[in-house]
């Protein structure tokens, strides 16, 4: 009787059993590394804002300190947007009748807040609290990035809970002087090393990594 | 405590809600944003988002304010706690005033103004009953105008009254509530000046407006096991919680208590009690010769002991224990009396039957009926429902559309007390403002909103309450933010009065008789009815059957037996009345002969959780409102058996030493040798020393102090988002309390010993939960803590396998996706909300410690242990319970732990708690003493 | 026995089943296959709703999930015992009853590995118990013996699928030549993989076999002990005990063997195999099965001994009247009555070659070994050492729904297995003929 299987199906089965060697392993690798693109982090994310606030203009040409419009990040858990009342303040003398502010007036007309759209976001099960970090020397910038040169709101870190983590374990390279906090482009020296563990002791930084930390 | 009282900065709720929403977020957890930010328009200047918030306020119970400080979260309410600075709370507080707060949330409240059965709205309302509509129905002097309020003892409410007596001179003004005190004097107790306690048919430790009050007295004489401690008795037909923290209890059939008083009154006839034996007399458990004992050790302390009768005696009982006390020299010392705060209070506009016989007569043609729920929780006989029905026109206000609610022409929502501008007095007499945290959530209208529209006054209740407070000699702006910051007004409790004339009861001799007492008793978490649709109480195991989500027919085992029924089965209990079929619940320590129902139950309102939940008994109350009356009760044959969601199965301890208790002449032989031993029992795997620099976590809780009034449960449910899971679930044993009361009761069924132990993670150094995780979810922190993380675990359930105190808790289901989007206001924001098929426990209320943690170091200032304050420890009104850190020597912990009273529950398995108990002490009579 | 048929005879006879299908065989089919539809209907409701449709509490937070787990672990065990363990012992007998041993040790493991994943409160997560560097930098806890569990499983399911498949090459190659129609030839052909039997082939085949043979051995210990370390490294009383790792490898193979024979006999019966599956096998199962018992009744009486002997009031509780006097007594005294009672009937040869004995014997041990699961698992669970934390577990109609399901996927399987794999090794067999045929007393060599 004639062969049952032509010459070609050797090669096939061949090929078949390489790119199974193949695919198994690289399956699982791939995913893992996608993980920590940004893609799947979600750092890079920037929406379009019902107004286009522009932090480079306010705050590298008008020099307006973060703490004018992000109130509580020195009290509170959370740093606070502006209410609608806290543009006004400036925008009756300038810009009063710009398209672009026409939202604000709106909430003001209409007693409704503004719906600004969230750049950094962590899970509910993450209890994150502005006023220790910046008590204890970690500056705006070295999660929010240089907003400073943001047009509109980038979000630069990854917030994944290694990033959370590595400082965490080690502070110290991360840690400026408090009255740094919103110093945007610090220079990073060589005498960081030497810096970080004299803030560590200053501030009686504690590296906290256990749960209840962050999880509550 | 801040507080703000201009009307116009109050933040529309809608948009606090939003707020909260995004600050909060409650939602899913998704990882990429896509999540709105509302910041405020103009924001508080009060408030900053993520610092919590704190206002005084009160409850009213009954009629009587209990002062309260209320959390607050960007505008919503999240955490109800005593003031402590309030006469009738000193900082604790009960399971209702708790659990109220979830009553402001109910998705379940009436929600519109209606007429008939279209809605209308509140214009329409205050135009149809505003006086120019109103006279022509009720005529001039309105003779057919009848108004019944709750017991209140508000002072804004009794100036509208005024207002409308002055408009409708003969309007029917009546006050209602089935469990209030309406004698035109009430007593006042100090019990930390009695010595010696005599509790008749009395449970004050966990009942009445002064509960918090009075256990705190109670347990302030305890805390050091010492000659200065004092005793208690406690005669009861029931079991009651004040009943099992007793030295000494005894039953008494409910009828056999004026016998029994007579007996013991003339027993203190004169003060060396007779030596020869007088005839020997049993009265269903107590006996003469036990009265003599106790009356011995009453006359041994005259001046400095107390006779308690319950709030619900007849005025025959109290009469005689006013006179008993009389004899002991206790009046003016540790009880005395002082006119009654309550509106009507003694002038027969309490009686329900004399409005219900106007009703029937047809003599009224408009009732307007604020809170309360007269066609539910009104004798049977009386016909209250079918009367009101005959009205032409009647107008209920309430929190519901309960039963009444159902029947009225016009439903108005009631606002809740969060909701509004009040004032109230406490059982001493003591003036306490009612502050408003919100808008009214739909709506709802206040009792002198209502008034006001009736009398067409056009006031806000603010100025309303302001008027009638200068009234009260409250003026000037700053004695009104000072009353309002503290939530009362300071040592405004009312002057001693001379008590009425007493008048003796002839002793009449205990007749024997074969038909059954039943008594009639307030249910420790529907009350009367108010609470049923509270999902926290309705789940809340009761402290002493440890029941929930029902009521039923309490009998002792003898009397179970002569009626041949078990628990579970169903019994016809008739009075003349009329008569119920009721399932058996068997409750050692039950007086013989007699049968307990309980109020609150078999709601038939709109009310959806609380529909179908037991059995309502106030159909077979008798007219006269007397809470003891003769039945019979008889075995229903043909019922099958009922199923109870009773949340322990197993009473006794068999041998196994997990709540200690002993004597004080015991404790005091074995203290004379005690030297506490410092080396930790031995362990194989060498966890590292924990570091020194940070707290290490630790508790106490006093057995001893402990009565198991279970306001700890409550507190703990609320301030760390526990859902709450059903009856079916709790039957399964299911239900998800972290801290859970734990009651043994060894010793004969006829009489045992109680106990109550509060049970929660032991927070253990070698926790055998925390190597058998596969995932890591559970781990230890520096500082001591035994940490459950939500988000990492998978639900193997390994770890409640391991645990040997079972206190971990799985979310079966996902209890939290059922409830409705305003009960989420309620939720606790700095608390995870966890999903389904996580295991979560008790974390020592770990984000208050983080909070204190940080607020601390952000200020430089140094952080103290005894800072932190639990959610338990904060509600329990004996202090029982005890916190702080084992680094600080000279911590009132560290000095608990070392006592000689202290033990590890399950030492032996060396898991070496950070939870430690003090063994209970009872102070036992020596003359009564079983143990010699 | 002793006279068998010839090679071409025999191949013709043990592939007959493939070809042709009886009338019997379609209906068990349909019966166990409507009782898979039942086992996917509970475990998707289960995901849907949570694990509380089921009867778990706390206490009892386990029960019937790993009462099944470890059940068909054990059962699993069997097969690999057989055809690993005794082919290193040369026991040439083994020869006609291994495939089908084999086979039930696969889909056993299929049933067992279901339920670790399902029972998991957020089943979807299961992957965490898995060490891999994920961007939490968080790594399963070692200590616990869970992650363990998963690693042993897998590697065991893994061994078995190759030990297997590597057996049926050669006999997937005379499928294929005998094959009727051209599509079944290229179907067998690909899982042939080219077999030609060439001497070449067969000393390569024949080491590759030993080699796994070899890998599969030490599973069969390893495997339940670290599943009984799930229970002994607890504190639990009547989990925390060092017997547990040889206990439950005893009642593994207990368990399995007696699936085996449960197995064997009607298939037996169906393909009139009498001749190749013969008493002499069932005399030696059988004796077996009483060997295990015995060692079984051992271990229960050890660890009842053990539980006085501690003094330890909450092990004496558990082992002294929660479980001969609880609420679970009954079952307890039909486990005992099973798993010790049942196989004595083995010291008479008489019912060791009884069919019908050897049938109700083991129904009655597999039985026993599951209710010996439950009873370990919940007995211990419901009444520990808080006496106020005490409950009692019932099952619930979806509990019950997916352990009878779990057992129609297992049948089903098996019909498909015997409908589409030769279900004897018929190149063993025709190796085991050659040399009975050669020296009539192999057959007894084997037996010393």
């Amino acid at each position: 009787m004639p062969a049952l299987f032509p010459r070609w199906t050797n090669t096939a089965v061949r090929t078949v059993l390489i790119s199974l060697a193949v695919v198994l392993p690289g399956v699982p690798i791939s995913v893992m590394a996608w993980q920590r693109t940004p893609g799947a982090t979600g750092s890079g994310y920037s929406p379009d804002q019902p107004v286009p606030f522009n932090h480079l203009l306010h705050v590298t040409d008008f020099r307006i300190d973060c703490r004018y419009c992000h109130a509580s990040a020195e009290r509170s858990s959370v740093a606070g947007l502006p209410p609608s009342s806290a543009c006004t303040a400036c925008h009756n003398e300038v810009w009063s009748n710009s398209i672009a502010l026409a939202p604000v007036r709106q909430s003001l007309a209409t007693n409704r807040p503004v719906a600004w759209n969230r750049v950094n976001r962590l899970p509910d099960f993450v209890y994150f609290n502005h006023s220790i970090h910046v008590a204890k020397g970690v500056g705006c910038e070295t999660c929010h990035g240089r907003v400073d040169r943001m047009s509109q709101v980038v979000r630069t870190a990854p917030l994944t809970m290694q990033w959370c983590v590595d400082c965490h374990a080690n502070p110290g390279p991360k840690l400026r002087p408090v009255d740094e906090i919103t110093v945007m482009g610090r220079a990073v020296g060589a005498d960081q090393v030497a810096l970080g563990d004299e803030l560590v002791r200053r501030y009686k930084v504690r590296r906290l990594t256990n749960c209840t930390t962050c999880h509550r | 405590m801040t507080s703000f009282d201009d009307e116009l900065s109050r933040r529309n709720f809608v948009k606090l809600l939003g707020a909260s929403m995004a600050l909060a977020g409650l939602d899913g957890c998704s990882r990429m944003p896509g999540e709105k930010i509302l910041p405020y328009v103009h924001q508080p200047r009060e408030l900053t988002p993520g610092i919590a918030t704190h206002y005084a306020t009160a409850m009213m119970l009954d009629g009587f304010a209990t002062g309260l400080v209320v959390e607050s979260h960007e505008g919503r309410p999240t955490k109800i706690e005593g003031n402590p600075d309030h006469p009738a709370s000193l900082g604790a507080a009960g399971i209702f005033e708790q659990a109220s707060l979830l009553q402001l949330y109910d998705s379940n409240r009436a929600s519109a103004v209606r007429s008939a059965h279209a809605p209308t709205g509140w214009e329409a309302f205050s135009e149809a009953f505003s006086p120019r509509a109103l006279r022509n129905h009720v005529g001039g002097h309105g003779a057919g105008l009848a108004l019944l309020l709750e017991a209140t003892s508000s002072s804004v409410i009794a100036d509208m009254i005024a207002t409308l007596k002055g408009l409708y001179p003969e309007a029917g003004i009546h006050y209602y509530s089935p469990l209030a005190r309406t004698e035109a004097s009430i007593p006042q107790y100090d019990i930390r000046a009695a010595n010696v306690i005599l509790a008749i048919e009395s449970d004050f430790l966990a009942a009445g407006p002064m509960q918090l009050r009075m256990s705190r007295e109670f347990s302030d004489r305890r805390r050091e096991p010492s000659a200065d401690m004092n005793r208690l008795y406690a005669i009861e037909s029931a079991v009651t919680v004040t009943g099992s923290s007793a030295d000494h209890r005894f039953r008494c059939r409910p009828s056999m208590i004026q016998p029994v008083l007579a007996e013991l009154y003339s027993l203190l006839g004169d003060a060396s009690v007779p030596a020869q034996r007088a005839a020997e007399r049993s009265y269903g458990g107590i006996t003469s010769s036990a009265l003599r004992v106790i009356a011995a050790d009453l006359s041994r302390h005259k001046g400095q002991c107390l006779v308690i009768a319950g709030e619900r005696q007849p005025p025959s009982v109290h009469a005689l224990v006013a006179a008993i006390n009389e004899q002991l020299g206790n009046t003016g010392r540790t009880v005395w009396r002082i006119r009654s705060p309550l509106l009507g209070a003694g002038d027969g506009s309490f009686s329900i039957e004399a409005l219900a016989g106007r009703l029937r007569d047809g003599a009224v043609d408009t009732l307007i009926c604020i809170g309360g729920n007269p066609s539910y929780n009104t004798p049977g006989p009386l016909q209250f429902d079918g009367a009101f029905r005959k009205v032409r026109n009647t107008a209920y206000v309430g929190l519901y559309e309960n039963e009444t609610g159902q029947n009225a022409k016009w439903l108005v929502p009631a606002a809740h007390y969060l909701e509004t501008w009040g004032d109230g007095r406490a059982y001493d007499g003591t003036l306490s403002v009612v502050q408003p945290l919100v808008q009214p959530l739909n709506g709802g209208k206040s009792a002198v909103e209502i008034l006001a529209a009736v009398c067409g006054v056009e006031k806000s209740p603010l100025a309303l309450l302001r008027e009638s407070l200068g009234r009260t000699g409250l003026v000037g702006e700053t004695a009104w933010t000072d009353a309002v910051r503290r939530g009362f007004v300071v040592g405004a409790a009312a002057p001693r009065i001379q008590g009425p004339t007493i008048v003796v009861p002839t002793a009449a001799a205990p007749e024997k008789t074969d038909h059954i007492d039943v008594t009639f008793a307030a249910d420790s978490r529907t009350h009367d009815g108010s609470f049923a649709n509270n999902g926290w109480l309705q789940e809340l195991p009761d402290p002493v059957t440890k029941l929930t989500w029902d009521n039923a027919a309490h009998l002792s085992p003898a009397t179970a037996a002569r009626l041949l029924v078990g628990s579970g089965d169903t019994v016809l209990v008739r009075t003349p009345a009329s008569s119920i079929r009721l399932p058996v619940l068997i409750v050692a320590g039950h007086a013989d002969d007699s049968v307990t129902v309980h109020f609150g139950y078999g709601r038939r309102g709109a009310e959806r959780l609380a529909a179908g939940v037991g059995t309502d008994v106030f159909p077979m109350w008798p007219a006269t409102g007397a809470f003891v009356s003769s039945a019979s009760v008889d075995r229903a044959v043909d019922a099958g058996q009922h199923t109870f969601a009773i949340t322990q199965s197993h009473w006794k301890m068999d041998g196994r030493e997990q709540a200690k208790s002993e004597t004080l002449r015991s404790y005091n032989a074995r203290q004379a040798t005690f030297k506490p031993d410092d080396h930790p029992p031995p362990s194989l795997f060498k966890g590292e020393p924990p570091p020194a620099a940070v707290k290490q976590w630790a508790m106490t809780i006093d057995l001893g102090l402990c009565t198991g009034c279970s306001a700890c449960v409550v507190a703990c449910q609320s301030e760390n988002n526990i859902p709450v899971v059903g009856k079916e679930d709790v039957e399964k044993s299911r239900e998800m309390q972290w801290l859970r009361i734990d009651r043994y009761q060894d010793g004969t069924e006829e009489n045992p010993e109680f106990i109550a132990q509060p049970m929660l993670c032991q927070q253990c150094e070698r926790a055998p939960c925390e190597y058998v995780c596969p995932v890591g979810a559970t781990d230890h922190s520096p500082d001591g803590l035994n940490e459950m993380v939500y988000n990492r675990c998978v639900g193997t359930r390994f770890c409640s396998n391991n645990c040997p105190y079972k206190v971990r808790r799985f979310n079966w289901f996902d209890y939290n996706a059922e409830i409705s989007e305003t009960e989420k206001m309620a939720k606790n924001p700095d608390v995870t909300v966890r999903e389904r098929g996580v295991m979560e426990k008790c974390t020592f209320c770990v984000q208050r410690i983080r909070e204190k943690e940080i607020s601390a170091e952000v200020a430089g200032t140094p952080f103290l242990g005894s800072s932190v304050v639990t959610a338990c420890q904060q509600a329990c009104p004996t202090r029982a319970i005890t916190f702080g850190s084992l680094t600080e020597p000279e911590s009132e912990v560290m000095r608990q732990r070392e006592g000689p009273r202290a033990y590890n529950v399950l030492d032996e398995l060396g898991t070496r708690p950070r939870v430690r108990y003090l063994s209970r002490i009872r102070n036992a009579n020596p003359a009564l003493d079983t143990e010699q | 026995m002793r006279t068998l048929p010839s090679d071409a005879v025999l191949t013709e006879r043990l592939l007959a089943p493939l070809w042709n299908v009886p009338r019997f065989w379609w209906l068990l089919f349909g019966l166990s296959s409507m009782g898979t539809l039942l086992l996917i209907g509970a475990v998707s409701y289960t995901v849907a709703r949570g694990i509380g449709v089921w009867g778990n509490n706390i206490p009892v937070a386990w029960a019937f999930a790993i009462t099944n787990f470890v059940w068909w672990i054990g059962i699993g065990h069997a097969g690999t015992f057989i055809s690993a363990f005794l082919l290193l012992l040369n026991q040439r007998w083994r020869g006609s009853i291994n495939r089908i041993a084999e086979a039930m040790t696969i889909f056993a493991l299929v049933n067992a590995a279901m339920f670790p994943v399902l029972h998991l409160g957020r089943p979807w997560f299961f992957y965490w118990l898995v060490p891999y560097p994920s961007t939490m930098n968080v790594w399963p806890n070692f200590k616990s013996a869970l992650p363990w569990d998963v690693a042993a499983v897998t590697a065991y399911f893994t061994v078995s699928l190759l030990f297997w498949y590597l057996g049926l090459v050669p006999d997937f190659a005379s499928a294929r030549d005998a094959a009727p129609t051209r599509l079944r030839r290229i179907a067998y052909g690909v899982f042939a993989m080219g077999w030609r039997g060439s001497g070449y082939q067969w000393s390569r085949y024949r080491i590759a076999y030993m080699l796994l043979a070899g890998l599969a051995t030490p599973l069969v210990i390893s495997v339940h002990s670290i599943v009984s370390l799930d229970f002994s490294i607890t504190k639990l009383p009547g989990w925390h005990s060092t017997i547990f790792p040889p206990y439950f490898v005893i009642g593994a193979i207990y368990s399995g063997l007696a699936m085996v024979i449960i197995l064997l006999i009607p298939l037996r019966r169906a393909f009139s195999l009498a001749d190749l599956i013969t008493e002499m096998h069932f005399d030696r199962l059988a004796k077996l099965m009483l060997v295990m018992g015995l060692m079984l009744l051992y271990s229960y009486v050890m660890e009842s001994f053990m539980s006085w002997y501690s003094g330890d009031q909450y092990e004496r509780y558990v082992y002294l009247f929660s479980r001969p006097r609880g609420p679970y007594a009954v079952a307890y005294w039909i486990m005992t009555i099973f798993n010790v009672g049942a196989p004595q009937v083995f010291w008479l040869r008489r019912f060791r070659t009884s069919t019908v004995v050897l049938f109700l014997v083991s129904v009655a041990v597999l039985i026993g070994m599951w209710l010996e699961r439950f009873i370990i698992i919940v007995t211990s669970l419901n009444r520990d050492f808080l006496t106020s934390s005490w409950h009692v577990f019932v099952p619930t109609w979806v509990d019950l729904s997916i352990l009878a399901g779990s057992l129609a996927l297992f049948s089903t399987l098996f019909l498909l297995f015997v409908r589409f794999v030769p279900a004897m090794a018929i190149s063993e067999m025709k190796v085991l003929r050659h040399e009975l045929s050669v020296s009539p007393t192999v057959g007894q060599a084997a037996d010393a």
